[in-house]
């Protein structure tokens, strides 16, 4: 039969035990898990409760709803419009979380990474570092997260971002809906899964800029497939739109050039004839 | 002083306790942390030991010479050759581990996740124990399996030992347009490792295809980036001068205008603009 000083020993290690398992067990297990395919649910319009176009209702400013109508007219007319992204460019934030092509949501601790095959790589750092004094800007920012235990159940379940430094042009979807030109776009998000339906993800993205009357809040929604299949998706590859200076084009199939709207000359060859001379 | 039913009653404990808490350790530990940005410590040219071009001495058949040959011949005339990346099409396998500039290494248990500063596509390297798949869609990147290995026994992965196959085209090794064979049966076999005698990660990249005599392996080694220097995005699409136009390619002017790549170009034709105006 054990003495008491070694029954002492004893509970006294299993506490110590307890304490280091229970410590080490509580690091990897404090993330959520949001692994896998996250596909859109609803359609491409920044606000998916919303029809697309003027439907959306954006609170633009006076100066801005002007810019919408007429890369509205100019899309009626054949072109693009406020909408560059038929060049390839990435789409910038906040147009990026409306993941037209699937996103996966990397969760490591010091960084989240949203990955997609259609734009590039997001970063949130949630390390705790504060904002940079000097930053280059880019078209997906330069995102700060702080992961948030809101029932307090021991485990993170909601990812607070917020996102500065966007460099653009940029805009919201592709009917041009446009940002201010300033860039001093800040967006703010709440990223959680739903707890009832743990396969859905939200992303409650407020948009702050000074092409609105008041910041712009929307809910986008994404669906999960657990046992995903990623396509690449290569905008640059039998892309058939040519921009040249103002004007955009299109290719023909056997690869000539194409007007893209109704009465559209050809490009001005200037330099063609004085490289001939 | 302790009696020697407590010294022992310790001494269990304590082992009990060690391996108890280092179980869990290794687990989470047993992967190498190459966690950080890294920079391309090489040139543009496929193998950095040797000049790009002709120098790369590339073992390359007698049919795929004469292709290479007639690129560099097509780039000396201000064409792009066999040379495709200009489009901003994203560069593939092999070609992907050249890095100018950032790259970053995202290790998780099922996936080690290549990320890069350039708009070439995410690589995902499964480190799950997948097998092959039967079907899929081929991609420029491939779809790569990996192995961690232990090398030196110490209880912790250093190597990751990686399968690239399943891989489209049109691919070059390097914007000479040295080519890869339009079959796209491409196998890329590498070696990621951490050398800490330079402070690099180190790419051995093999490449097994039907344009070469034989596997052709070559050294990428990446270095840390500066302190304080951030990730940079960089966007091909983004005030790209160059013009595809069927099989010409233009520039454009910087006020917007085309403009000839070579002497003596023709402006693109333009029969559908003439057909329109009818």
């Amino acid at each position: 039969m054990l003495d008491r000083s070694s029954i002492r020993a004893i509970a006294f290690t299993a506490a110590l035990w307890a304490t280091i398992v229970g410590a080490q067990a509580q690091e990897p297990a404090k993330y959520p898990d949001w692994s896998g395919q996250w596909h859109r649910v609803g359609g491409t319009q920044w606000d998916p409760s919303k029809p697309g176009s003027r439907g959306q209702q954006a609170p633009l400013t006076a100066e801005y709803q002007a810019i919408f109508e007429a890369s509205l007219a100019d899309q009626a007319a054949g072109g693009h419009g406020h909408d560059l992204r038929f060049t390839c460019r990435t789409s910038g934030m906040p147009r990026i979380m409306t993941a037209v092509y699937p996103l996966e949501i990397v969760v490591a601790p010091k960084t989240t990474y949203i990955l997609s095959e259609y734009v590039m790589p997001r970063r949130i750092y949630t390390d705790g570092r504060g904002w940079p004094k000097e930053v280059e800007p880019a078209f997906a920012g330069y995102s700060i997260g702080k992961w948030i235990d809101e029932d307090r159940d021991g485990r993170y379940d909601v990812l607070e971002v917020e996102t500065r430094h966007m460099k653009g042009p940029r805009d919201f979807d592709v009917d041009g809906l446009p940002l201010h030109k300033d860039n001093q776009t800040v967006v703010k998000e709440r990223i959680f899964l739903d707890k009832a339906s743990p396969d859905f993800l939200y992303d409650e993205i407020t948009t702050i800029d000074n092409a609105l009357t008041r910041p712009w809040t929307v809910m986008k929604k994404y669906k999960r497939d657990r046992n995903p299949i990623w396509t690449e998706y290569d905008c640059s590859e039998n892309n058939n739109h040519v921009a040249i200076g103002k004007e955009t084009y299109f290719l023909s199939a056997d690869g000539y050039l194409m007007p893209s709207r109704k009465g559209q000359r050809p490009p001005d060859a200037k330099y063609f004839d004085r490289a001939g001379k | 002083m302790l009696d020697r039913g407590l010294m022992g009653t310790f001494a269990i404990m304590a082992t009990l306790v060690t391996t108890i808490a280092v179980a869990p350790a290794q687990d989470i530990a047993k992967y190498p942390d190459w966690s950080g940005i890294w920079r391309g410590d090489h040139g543009f040219q496929w193998d950095p030991t040797k000049r790009p071009g002709l120098p790369q001495q590339a073992p390359l058949t007698p049919e795929y010479q004469k292709i290479f040959e007639d690129s560099l011949k097509g780039q000396e005339d201000g064409s792009q050759g066999n040379n495709v990346r200009f489009t901003c099409m994203p560069s593939g396998m092999p070609r992907t581990m050249t890095v100018l500039f950032q790259i970053e290494f995202v290790i998780t248990p099922a996936t080690t996740y290549v990320v890069f500063s350039t708009n070439n596509p995410v690589r995902r390297i499964y480190t799950d124990g997948r097998d092959w798949p039967k079907d899929d869609e081929p991609s420029f990147t491939g779809y790569s399996l990996g192995k961690w290995l232990d090398t030196d026994g110490d209880g912790k992965f250093d190597t990751l030992e990686v399968e690239t196959r399943n891989i489209k085209g049109h691919r070059t090794y390097e914007s000479t347009g040295l080519p890869l064979h339009e079959d796209n049966q491409t196998v890329v076999k590498e070696r990621i490792y951490y050398d800490k005698t330079r402070d690099r990660i180190i790419a051995e990249v093999t490449t097994i295809d039907h344009a070469l005599t034989r596997p052709w392996t070559v050294i990428k080694p990446y270095m840390r980036e500066k302190q304080g220097v951030p990730w940079i995005d960089l966007i091909c699409n983004e005030n790209n001068p160059h013009v595809l136009i069927g099989k010409e390619n233009y520039f454009l002017s910087y006020d917007g205008y085309l403009m000839p790549a070579r002497k003596n170009q023709s402006p693109p034709d333009t029969r559908y603009f003439n057909q329109t105006k009818k």
